[in-house]
């Protein structure tokens, strides 16, 4: 038989976590579903989950890759916490000059095989488009963010945040195709129930990069 | 071409300063061929093919070497050589051979400048590596003819709007080129006419044989003889990687009134439209329209002799993974305006049906079947026969390419 002074103080300690938790706000659970203007799920969206009241930090910096495949970006999207870097490796046989004229963070870089650079740091949130001066058809995206909370959207246009403390949030929305007039996004409340936030676009996506296209003819 | 051959060697030499690696390439490409076609215009006949009835079998088709080498960022020297294995002047020769500048984007922007010589840009059917089309193993009459008589040897600017990089639906790019060293195009045009041939004429070749007839013109096309550039401008609009719209005019501005004895040709004062367009689909679909008209004129003696020329073409192709289905339709029509029923006038029409596969990143397999039908007023008035001809050929081309850098 518990000892009554044990068990209040357990359910003391009980309380007091869930305050502790409800304090700190690791309760809040947020999945987004992004579609098409046409209800199709928008696949391989760019979410940004922005904290507005309380405010929180960006995410952990991290070091990502952009490799050049067969005069290609790999991958064709990159999303990073601000002051993360990025390194070019050149997996190809031919050189490339990559080059950005974003405003988040302008740079170029000539690329010789088996010559390695140092990567570059972006320290500014925003979207960067990579271009390559040789080869006209090769197109990439980095997404800079300074939101805590980011991700893709699966095959069925989700994206479900890992644990998170309750709040408000900005979310949204960024993808290479969409043309919206403005940004795509909406506040939420985020609390303990599991929210699921529908966004769609408004207009209807560009068509694809051509895929299967011989690299090697002229653009 | 006085100033090639010094642009080259400062080329070659800032190059082997060992400034950064260089890339290169070569291919080789084999045919086997089976032709029914009149004696080859390279063969100095009045067939519109490049192999005739006496060039069945295995031939080399080309053996090509291009070199691309950076000088720094922004500065490159680019050369392309090739072997054709016929009776042209030299056994190997340049195609093209160039500097370039091409600076960084800024701001949305980028320019571009060239020096030396290159195609050019009107051509959105030859979009492969060494000027060839990836379509067909022939490329249209309108692009057969480009290869055969245009190059620019001069210096060419260009600027483009990115607007894609912007985040917009549309690039846009401006042209513009002085050039010399190309009075003769033309020649060929009121000779022969219009041809189907991938066999590019050489910077300091000729177009096929030896002519032995000394009345006749030593069809050699990059000579300077009458100390007036030429120019061309130009204009593109590109939908994404979708579609692309092309013009361009040209005038050599020759003198037509002037003779070169050493290559026994006059100077042809040639001038022309060209348009093209060219959509992909996402399902691998690709639609190519052409057009090209224009006048050539000499002028022996003080008087003028006029040929006008046009060709239309239209090109469907489907890709099916590394497989790819082309059709193409050309028309072609060449008048002497002083008078329609004398040699130099032509008209006809072609089909094309290929096939391609893209073996892995090396091998090219191709197939076509070709037929032109054509009448030639040249045929009766100098050879006495027929002038209408119909010429039709199967020819099959495994190339193989080898790439890297050194």
């Amino acid at each position: 038989m518990p000892c009554p002074a044990h068990f209040v103080a357990r359910r003391a300690l009980g309380l007091a976590a869930t305050l502790l938790c409800a304090a700190a706000g690791h309760a809040g659970m947020l999945e987004v579903k992004a579609l098409q203007r046409d209800g199709k799920p928008l696949v391989g969206a760019v979410i940004t989950a922005s904290a507005e009241n309380p405010a929180l930090p960006p995410a952990t910096p991290i070091k990502a890759i952009m490799d050049q495949v067969n005069l290609a970006f790999e991958p064709d999207v990159l999303v990073l916490p601000v002051k993360s870097s990025v390194q070019f490796p050149n997996s190809d046989v031919v050189r490339h000059q990559v080059y950005s004229f974003s405003s988040p963070h302008r740079f170029q870089l000539p690329l010789y095989r088996g010559k390695p650079y140092p990567p570059i740091l972006f320290d500014q949130p925003g979207v960067i488009t990579l271009g390559c001066n040789i080869h006209d058809n090769m197109l990439a995206y980095i997404v800079v963010t300074d939101a805590p909370y980011f991700g893709r959207t699966d095959s069925a246009g989700s994206w479900a945040a890992p644990a998170m403390p309750s709040g408000r949030y900005r979310v949204r929305v960024w993808h290479p195709l969409a043309s919206e007039p403005a940004d795509v996004e909406q506040v939420v409340q985020v609390g303990a129930d599991r929210d699921v936030v529908q966004i769609r676009l408004t207009r209807g996506l560009k068509p694809a990069p051509l895929k299967g296209r011989p690299h090697s003819w002229e653009y | 071409m006085g100033i090639l051959k010094p642009l080259v060697s400062a080329g070659l030499l800032l190059a082997m300063q060992g400034v950064r690696a260089g890339d290169f390439e070569i291919a080789i490409d084999m045919r086997a061929v089976n032709s029914d076609g009149r004696k080859s215009l390279l063969e100095n006949g009045e067939g519109k093919l490049r192999y005739d009835a006496d060039h069945d079998g295995v031939q080399l088709g080309r053996l090509r070497a291009a070199w691309d080498q950076p000088i720094g960022d922004v500065f490159a020297v680019h050369a392309e050589a090739s072997v054709w294995d016929d009776d042209d002047k030299n056994p190997i020769d340049l195609t093209e051979a160039f500097v370039e500048y091409r600076p960084y984007p800024r701001a949305g922007f980028r320019s571009r400048v060239r020096l030396g010589a290159f195609y050019p840009p009107m051509s959105l059917e030859s979009r492969a590596l060494g000027w060839e089309t990836p379509y067909t193993i022939t490329p249209s009459a309108i692009s057969t003819w480009i290869g055969e008589e245009v190059r620019t040897i001069g210096l060419e600017g260009q600027v483009d709007w990115l607007g894609t990089r912007l985040g917009h639906d549309f690039d846009f790019q401006f042209t513009g080129a002085v050039f010399g060293w190309n009075d003769p195009a033309g020649t060929q045009l009121a000779a022969h006419g219009f041809a189907f041939h991938d066999r590019q004429t050489t910077l300091f070749g000729r177009v096929g044989d030896y002519q032995s007839n000394p009345i006749l013109a030593k069809k050699e096309l990059f000579c300077e003889m009458d100390h007036r550039p030429g120019y061309y401008v130009g204009a593109q609009a590109r939908y994404l990687d979708r579609a692309v719209l092309n013009v361009l005019h040209y005038d050599n501005r020759a003198d037509p009134t002037v003779f070169e004895a050493s290559i026994r040709d006059f100077a042809w004062l040639t001038k022309f439209d060209a348009a093209a367009l060219r959509y992909e689909t996402g399902n691998g679909w690709t639609v190519l329209v052409q057009e090209l008209d224009g006048q050539t004129t000499i002028a022996p003696g003080g008087m003028l002799l006029d040929w006008k020329y046009d060709s239309q073409s239209a090109l469907v192709a489907k890709r099916l993974g590394a497989h790819m289905l082309a059709a193409r339709y050309d028309l072609f029509e060449v008048t002497f305006l002083d008078n329609p029923s004398l040699p130099g006038s032509e008209d006809g029409h072609a089909w094309t049906l290929a096939y391609s596969w893209d073996r892995g990143d090396h091998w090219r397999l191709a197939a076509e079947w070709l037929r032109v039908t054509s009448d030639v007023k040249s045929r009766s008035a100098w050879l006495g026969e027929p002038s209408l001809a119909i010429e039709s050929k199967v020819e099959i081309s495994a190339r193989y390419v080898f790439n890297g850098s050194f």
